[in-house]
C-alpha cells in the first residue's frame, strides 16, 4: 500500500451544524446483540461491517473487539459510539438530524491493504448512498 | 461518491495522525476505550461531541489534531505510542 505523505482527503463542509443530518462510523467494534459478532479469533481480524439502525435502542449494541479494554463501553455504549449523545445534541438543535445509517467495524486488522481498498471504500459508499449524513464523526476503540 | 465531510475523535492521536485524517478531535488524557469519557459521564460525553462537530465548520488543519483539555474526566492517561520499527 502506497499513501501519499502529502495528500490528505478534505471534504468541505459548507453547511450549518442545527440544519445538519449526523452518522456515526465506529472502528471500536460495535454491532447489534443479534448480528454476527466480528471475528476475534483470527489475529488477521475481521474485514466486514456492520451497519446500525438510526432508531437503535442503545442496550441493544455490544462490542467484539480483542484490541482494547471495552469494559466501560460495554457499561455505556455511548463512549465509544455516541448514538444517545447525538440524540441529546438533536432534540437539543445543536444538529439537524440522525443519519438514517451508522456503522461498525472492528478497526484492528493485518489486512491493511484490504481494508484501504475494500472496506472503507465501502463503508464510505454506504454512508453516501445510504445514510442521508451530512456529516460522518469517527471514533475508535 | 464526492465524499463526505468527516471528523475523527481519537485517544490515540500518533496513532490517528498516521491515517491522516481531514479533521481530528483528542480530548487530552482519556484513555483508550473512552472516546467520549467515561460512562454515563453525559454532560461530558455532549461537550465532547460539540467539540468534534464544531471542528467541521473551522479552519483546520487537515491532517492536523486538536487537543482539548477536559478536567471533569478525571484521571488522566498518557496515549498509546506509535512502534519505532
Amino acid at each position: 500500500m502506497t499513501i501519499s505523505r502529502k495528500c490528505v482527503p478534505f471534504t468541505p463542509f459548507d453547511r450549518e451544524l442545527a440544519r445538519s443530518t449526523i452518522a456515526i462510523v465506529t472502528a471500536g467494534g460495535v454491532h447489534l446483540k443479534d448480528q454476527k459478532p466480528f471475528n476475534t479469533a483470527d489475529e488477521l481480524g475481521d474485514l466486514g461491517y456492520r451497519e446500525i439502525p438510526p432508531d437503535v435502542d442503545s442496550a441493544d449494541l455490544m462490542v467484539s473487539h480483542h484490541h482494547y479494554d471495552h469494559a466501560d463501553a460495554d457499561e455505556d455504549i455511548n463512549v465509544v459510539f455516541p448514538i444517545d449523545v447525538l440524540r441529546d445534541l438533536h432534540t437539543e438543535g445543536f444538529i439537524g438530524g440522525i443519519a438514517t445509517r451508522h456503522i461498525g467495524y472492528m478497526g484492528y486488522t493485518q489486512q491493511l491493504k484490504a481494508m484501504y481498498e475494500g472496506t472503507a471504500p465501502e463503508i464510505a459508499n454506504d454512508i453516501d448512498k445510504g445514510s442521508r449524513a451530512d456529516a460522518v464523526v469517527l471514533t475508535g476503540g | 461518491m464526492k465524499g463526505v465531510p468527516t471528523v475523527l475523535i481519537t485517544v490515540s492521536p500518533e496513532v490517528s495522525a498516521q491515517m491522516r485524517p481531514p479533521r481530528a478531535l483528542y480530548p487530552k488524557g482519556f484513555k483508550v476505550g473512552n472516546s467520549l469519557g467515561r460512562p454515563g459521564m453525559r454532560d461530558l460525553q455532549k461537550k465532547v461531541l460539540r467539540d468534534a462537530l464544531n471542528l467541521l465548520t473551522q479552519n483546520t488543519r487537515p491532517g492536523d489534531f486538536i487537543a482539548i483539555e477536559y478536567p471533569e474526566y478525571g484521571e488522566q492517561y498518557e496515549p498509546p505510542r506509535v512502534k519505532k520499527l
